[in-house]
């Protein structure tokens, strides 16, 4: 009788296992509804249930830079059913002092899109290359704004990377997020932003604004004619970037199962086209490639940001 | 011409108009549920769009916005508890109404104004949709500051009797506002190695608990020892359409309140929660019978209502002509207008103009949609105030607490509901005012980051804040409105 309990419960355990998913999962999204992070998740996500066949519901924690849903998700039981996004910041919260965790403690899935930094002035300035305008800072160090997406923001570290990288020296400006910061440059409040491409793409196509450079390894197919700083010999490479992550200690089973269904979700046209049409370059890595990844950047974050942010 | 024909033939075709139902409809009562705003009902509809047509997706979209901003007045007219932060100050004059009997009227005058609020939005984006927009971007930091300013010069007005209980609610409400991440240096403020409060206090439970929960409280309490029949239950419904005499009466107040609906709603990153409250300060400069404002007067109430929905035309210019979110709707609205391909700024208007048409045309509908539908559905929320008065309790609660969970998903806004709840209560036995502190939370940030940007790009010098015209103009209003605001109290 016993035996046959132990061999009705392995059995079950087995079709259990084999039916994963069976029931409804949860996708923690670290920001706001409407930003980029939200929007890539919703979209991913939308696709992936169809695959799965099981919903999934995407559930929005703000706050600390994304560092209290991030901590939720690392918290949360590792059986497959909870899941989330994961930005740049993943890499910097612990530099930045918001929390104690890092790349290492979770099982990442995929990254799937890099948003570059660049450097963007007014089109009415006089420069028309990155060197020109660094040149021109190098004669009146102190004085030329900067505008950014907040303190300690990647924006923020895209300014200070390039300040250390020029030898130059700027007054940094942080605004609530990237779109003020593009609406002050417009209205001539302050010289340039290191925000993305994306958010200066309207005043650029409408000839009020121009893209001196971007901070990434390759050019940015939102603008293939801009350069990169790597290329004008500037050594800055700055980007956002955002992939998915699990709580450690998942069933490499069930983890083969998320990660196939959210490479099918990521490879459909319908992705494809938003990233594109979104700004962002589709950067799909591996869970082990994005886990070497995200802990270079990590290295590099705990050493950049508590020289930049005197911490 | 044909670009026009074609944009208006994409917002009248029958399926977009289908799609403006349903929108219409989730608004009215996403609106009307304290807590959910219509930020989060735009973005979490805005993924389902990507599967319709961009005439029916917006469609949708537009009639979700619309109407949730309209309906939040309704909460906030019955309940005193604002559905969305855009109807903070229509619970000064609502609530004071319904507590007349007179709710019907309110919702009446909500509807009718809030259309026309709305409707004049439009009208300046399609009159003079790109000098507003220019001047939008002469708002820099120093700009921000003054208006912040201007804004919390509103405070005397908001205090009730006493100035100087009115100062004590405005500097607890600074007090919480610095709580959270410092914006220029970034370093931590109050916020005792809690990662919660690494954000700060969110703004909308600790409306939702001063309003709502303290309102429950303050009823239960006052009931139990008095023990007469309240007021609200006697609420007959009466008529909701407002005369044509009455809608006459209240067109001056409307029309300046639209004005700065307008205004408020261009400038980035200054959204209709602000500019309901200054709409109901400085119309009352015009009003009829300014001594009735805060005491159920139909012109506050027409002046606010008129102000938020007038708001949205005013930040759909910003992101239409500059390409930049004029609030946390339009943020989202950018993505979804990239998704359909056509790029919003100042090439839009060469290169789609039909899609331009075909969004002003939606905004147009969305209001008359809500104007037909909103009388019918505020005559039906207009019973639930004659249930029991422990199911009305009861209902608010459970509603409080649910919106202000569903914000974050977090259990910590729940105690904050609970806390400012309480707080709102003992507030209310001591006569303390509750506007003051809504006024410091959502304008204290707003001054205090803006000050020391402006700070920043000045190299340290106040000067700035007087050579410059906009910021120097705004500073004279303040003053103005502040010495106008103290003087009335004297007299009164």
């Amino acid at each position: 009788m016993r035996r046959l309990l132990v061999f009705v419960s392995l059995v079950l355990a087995t079709l259990l296992l084999a039916a994963y998913p069976d029931k409804p999962i949860t996708f923690i999204i670290q920001a706001a509804p409407g930003g980029a992070s939200d929007m890539v998740s919703r979209t991913i996500t939308a696709i992936a249930q169809e695959i799965l066949k099981v919903p999934i519901n995407c559930t929005n924690i703000t706050g600390a830079a994304g560092a209290i849903a991030m901590k939720r998700l690392q918290t949360s039981k590792p059986d497959g059913y909870t899941m989330g996004y994961v930005p740049v910041e993943l890499s910097m919260v612990k530099a930045l002092g918001y929390a104690d965790f890092g790349p290492e403690d979770f099982d990442l899935l995929m990254r799937i899109m890099v948003i570059p930094a660049a450097l963007t002035v007014r089109a009415d300035s006089p420069w028309k290359t990155a060197q020109e305008f660094i040149e021109y800072v190098k004669t009146r160090p102190g004085t030329v704004t900067v505008g950014n997406s907040g303190p300690g923001s990647i924006w923020h570290i895209a300014a200070l990377s390039l300040e250390k990288a020029a030898g130059i020296k700027l007054v940094h400006v942080p605004f609530d997020g990237a779109a003020p910061a593009v609406a002050a440059l417009l209205g001539g409040h302050i010289t340039a932003v290191t925000v993305s491409p994306t958010e200066v793409k309207a005043g650029v196509e409408s000839g009020q604004l121009r893209i001196l450079a971007v901070m990434s390894d390759e050019r940015t197919p939102l603008f293939p004619d801009v350069p990169t700083m790597k290329e004008l010999g500037y050594d800055v490479s700055i980007a956002a970037w955002g992939g998915l992550a699990l709580p450690k200690g998942v069933d490499p089973e069930v983890y083969k199962i998320l990660a196939d269904a959210f490479k099918k979700a990521y490879d459909s046209e319908t992705f494809q086209k938003f990233l594109l049409d979104r700004g962002m370059t589709p950067a799909y890595l591996d869970g082990q490639k994005f886990k070497e990844f995200a802990v270079a950047q990590y290295n590099m974050f705990m050493e950049l940001i508590p020289k930049a942010l005197g911490k | 011409m044909q670009q026009f024909v074609q944009g208006f033939l994409q917002a009248i075709d029958p399926r977009a108009i289908i799609y403006l139902l349903v929108g219409t409809f989730s608004g009215l009562i996403i609106g009307t549920l304290p807590g959910l705003t219509a930020t989060m009902a735009v973005a979490i509809i805005t993924p389902l769009t990507f599967w319709l047509s961009p005439n029916e997706g917006l469609a949708m979209l537009i009639g979700v916005w619309n109407s949730a901003i309209f309906s939040g007045g309704i909460s906030a007219i019955l309940i005193n508890t604002p559905g969305t932060p855009a109807s903070i100050a229509s619970t000064f004059d609502g609530f004071a109404l319904t507590k007349k009997g007179m709710a019907g009227l309110a919702l009446g005058i909500n509807v009718v104004f809030s259309c026309v609020g709305g409707i004049l939005g439009i009208v300046a984006l399609i009159a003079v949709g790109f000098p507003l927009a220019k001047f939008a971007l002469s708002f820099g930091p120093a700009e921000y500051f003054t208006l912040a300013i201007f804004g919390l010069s509103t405070m005397v007005a908001v205090s009730g009797k006493s100035i100087l209980k009115g100062m004590i609610a405005g500097f607890l409400g600074f007090s919480i506002a610095l709580i959270g991440l410092d914006p220029i240096f970034g370093s931590e403020r109050f916020t005792f190695g809690r990662m919660e409060l690494l954000g700060g206090i969110s703004f909308i439970p600790v409306m939702i608990g001063l309003f709502g929960i303290g309102e429950v409280l303050s009823q239960i309490f006052t009931k139990s020892r008095t023990m007469s029949a309240d007021a609200r239950i006697t609420t007959q419904l009466k008529r909701v359409v407002p005369t044509f005499k009455e809608v006459k009466d209240l067109t001056p107040v409307a029309l300046l309140s639209s004005l700065i609906g307008i205004v408020i709603g261009v400038i980035p990153g200054a959204g209709a929660d602000i500019a309901g409250l200054v709409a109901w300060d400085q119309s009352r400069r015009i009003a009829k019978r300014p001594e009735e404002y805060g005491k159920g007067s139909l012109e506050g109430l027409a002046a606010s209502t008129t102000a938020n929905n007038a708001c949205l035309g005013g930040a759909l210019t910003t992101m239409m002509a500059l390409g930049l979110p004029g609030d946390a709707v339009t943020a989202i609205l950018i993505g979804a207008f990239i998704i359909y391909g056509v790029q919003p700024g100042p090439i839009m208007f060469r290169d789609h103009a039909n899609f331009v048409y075909m969004v002003i045309t939606l905004m147009l509908l969305a209001n008359v949609v809500f104007l037909a539908v909103g009388f019918f559905f505020s005559k039906i929320l207009t019973k639930f105030l004659s249930l029991p008065q422990s199911f009305i309790w009861a209902t608010i609660i459970i509603l409080s607490l649910v919106g202000s969970y569903a914000i974050n998903n977090s259990a910590f806004d729940l105690m904050i509901v609970f806390l400012s709840g309480v707080l709102g209560f003992i507030f209310r036995l001591l006569d303390v005012p509750l506007g003051p502190i809504v006024l410091a939370l959502i304008l204290g940030p707003m001054a205090e980051a803006n000050m020391r940007r402006a700070l920043i790009l000045s190299g340290g010098s106040f000067t700035t804040f007087f050579t410059r015209p906009i910021s120097l103009v705004l500073l004279i209003l303040s003053a103005v409105s502040l010495l106008t605001s103290v003087l009335r109290k004297r007299k009164s």
